[in-house]
């Protein structure tokens, strides 16, 4: 196969605000993030697609003294989770717009069958950029 | 939601039967301030379990041919790479090949998969694998490796993001960072569990795990939670673990929840069934390993790699859940004992807590788990916890471990490895015939 960049086209994207994914040339499974081979089917081929950054909130775990990450604050409060993006595939995201009383309301409204939908919020890490999510309804 | 993002393998039979003939292991310490102990060093930590298991099997170290040496991460707690020729200094097996591995946590149980094969394979006969850990504290700057200082959480957090992979996973941060709060809180949707019922469980965990380490010499923390309450002016033990003597560190964790760093090392020697003539002890065999590791990105990786590598080693053994005697889990994240019990059909499916409150998983109950104490009470010395877990499994099954020997001597013990940024490792052990 031919050696190709993958990670650093990944974060150039992201500075102009875009998700970039691979598609499987076999099974068609969307591989997030970008790797060569497809990790669903075991296929060796994978080509660029970019993703709406758009999905629906699965789960919500919130940030506690062993599991907060500081470079967050700046953000907002937040949550972990896992994120089903439009195309498909299924990833453990941060997501912000989440405080404990959100959680709370949130996971009902998933358990009673409700989507509830997040977008992609492209965040500065500290010299490169950070793909997270923000509840479309807002905090 | 199905969670099947992953591919799947099969393990086939080893071309030879392969049992443990011989065990060792120190206490897992905390040699701070500790006249008897600070100054121990990596090597005479790991020669000391290598050469006691060396001596459990009735052999010398000319007698071994090859060995593993494995770590949670050398360099960070040992300032060193590669570190199994130097300690192959301490046990006479100078000039031996031998392989260094790391996967974190995991290490001990990847150590034990990696003998097996090499012996099954036909390459070696009599080969040693052991793990060693230094994990209270750091080298003292240059100095020689008797000088070191405790460890702490500045020192800790930095490097723990290590385990997550650095094209992706620490900028997308969520999985990092969720540990087994997710599993947690999949089984508490799942099964509709009240806050206090996934509390009282988790903390009937931490009691039942501090009862068996109380009673075992090796353990790290051994004070009972009755004396730890009284201190404070509790008459209740389980009052005082959902105090706020004992407050939440993650979601659904408490303190108690989470593995205390420890020092020590634990080791066995294995070799081929057949050769039991040559050792004094009877052989434990390994029936069969399966493997799996899913990256941090991936959502509920501890649940879906304990899934695959269990389907792999009870496929390739035929054991059925039902003929396990005793379960060893790596619950350094306390939540995993109960969660990967259900998953390896050890307790009914969304049935497991009960089981804890009523104290059946306790090493005196009928369906025993960790009986060593589990990673909390025991301690963790990260890349020797495996290698404990073995040594514990072994003492059980030979009827030897004491004061925390578990009522029904087992015939057939299942290991649960895990750790880093996650391997997953399952163990059959059964006693040979
Ligand atoms: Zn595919």
């Amino acid at each position: 196969m031919k050696l190709e960049r993958l990670v650093k086209p990944y974060y150039d994207a992201l500075e102009e605000g875009k998700v970039l994914a691979r598609r499987c040339l076999e099974c068609g499974a969307i591989e997030f993030p970008p790797h060569y081979a497809c990790n669903k089917c075991g296929y060796h081929a994978t080509e660029w697609v970019e993703l709406s950054g758009h999905g629906w909130l699965k789960t919500i775990i919130l940030p506690a003294p062993t599991t907060d990450d500081a470079r967050l604050k700046p953000y907002g409060r937040y949550g972990f989770g896992e994120v089903e993006f439009d195309e498909g595939v299924t990833t453990n995201v941060v997501i912000y717009g989440i405080t404990p009383k959100k959680r709370k309301v949130l996971r009902e409204r998933i358990a009673n069958g409700e989507k509830v939908g997040v977008h992609k919020k492209i965040v500065d890490l500290g010299g490169y950029k950070g793909l997270h999510f923000e509840l479309d309804e807002g905090e | 939601m199905e969670y099947n993002s992953m591919t799947h393998s099969r393990i086939g039979r080893y071309s030879r039967s392969v049992s443990i003939f011989g065990v060792g292991a120190t206490p897992f310490m905390d040699i701070n301030d500790d006249p008897e102990l600070e100054g121990l060093t990596e090597g005479e930590v790991f020669g000391c379990a290598a050469i006691s298991a060396m001596e459990d099997a009735g052999i010398e170290p000319r007698d071994v041919q090859y060995f593993y040496h494995c770590s949670a991460n050398p360099a960070f707690f040992n300032n060193c790479v590669t570190p199994n020729m130097q300690v192959a200094e301490w046990m006479g097996m100078r000039g031996r090949g031998s392989v260094h591995h790391s996967e974190a946590c995991c290490s001990g149980y990847v150590g034990l998969e990696q003998a097996v094969m090499a012996v099954a394979s036909g390459t070696y006969d009599i080969v040693l694998s052991g793990g060693a850990e230094m994990a209270t504290g750091l080298p003292d700057g240059t100095k020689p490796a008797c000088f070191r200082r405790r460890i702490t959480t500045d020192d800790i957090y930095p490097d723990l993001v290590k385990i997550g992979d650095r094209a992706y996973a620490r900028s997308i941060i969520g999985g990092m960072n969720v540990g087994s709060d997710n599993w947690l809180d999949l089984y508490v949707r799942t099964y509709g569990l009240t806050d206090k019922e996934i509390d009282d469980t988790l903390n009937q965990m931490s009691y039942n795990g501090r009862r068996a380490a109380a009673l075992n010499p090796l353990a790290l923390m051994r004070t009972p939670f009755e004396d730890l309450a009284k201190e404070v002016g509790i008459d209740d033990p389980m009052e005082y673990l959902r105090s706020p003597y004992n407050p939440k560190v993650s979601q659904y964790l408490r303190v108690t929840g989470n593995a205390p760093a420890a020092d020590g090392a634990a080791a066995v020697i294995v070799a081929p069934t057949e050769m039991a003539h040559l050792f004094k002890t009877k052989p434990i065999e390994i029936l069969g390993i399966g493997a799996s590791c899913l990256e941090f990105a991936v959502p509920q990786l501890e649940m879906q790699a304990t899934r695959e590598a269990t389907r792999q080693v009870y496929e390739m053994t035929g054991v059925k859940p039902e003929e396990i005697d005793l379960l060893l889990i790596n619950d350094f994240m306390l939540g995993s004992q109960l969660l990967a019990a259900e998953e390896v059909g050890y307790l009914p499916r969304g049935e497991g807590w009960k089981y804890v409150l009523e104290g059946r998983t306790a090493f005196d109950g009928d369906k025993p788990i960790n009986s060593s104490g589990g990673r909390t009470s025991y301690g963790h010395a990260f890349g020797a916890s495996g290698m404990a877990d073995v040594y514990e499994a072994v003492i059980q099954m030979r009827g030897e471990a004491g004061a925390h020997q578990v009522k029904k001597t087992p015939k057939t013990t299942f290991l649960r490895g895990f750790g880093g940024g996650q391997n997953v490792r399952a163990i059959i052990l059964r006693t040979a015939e």
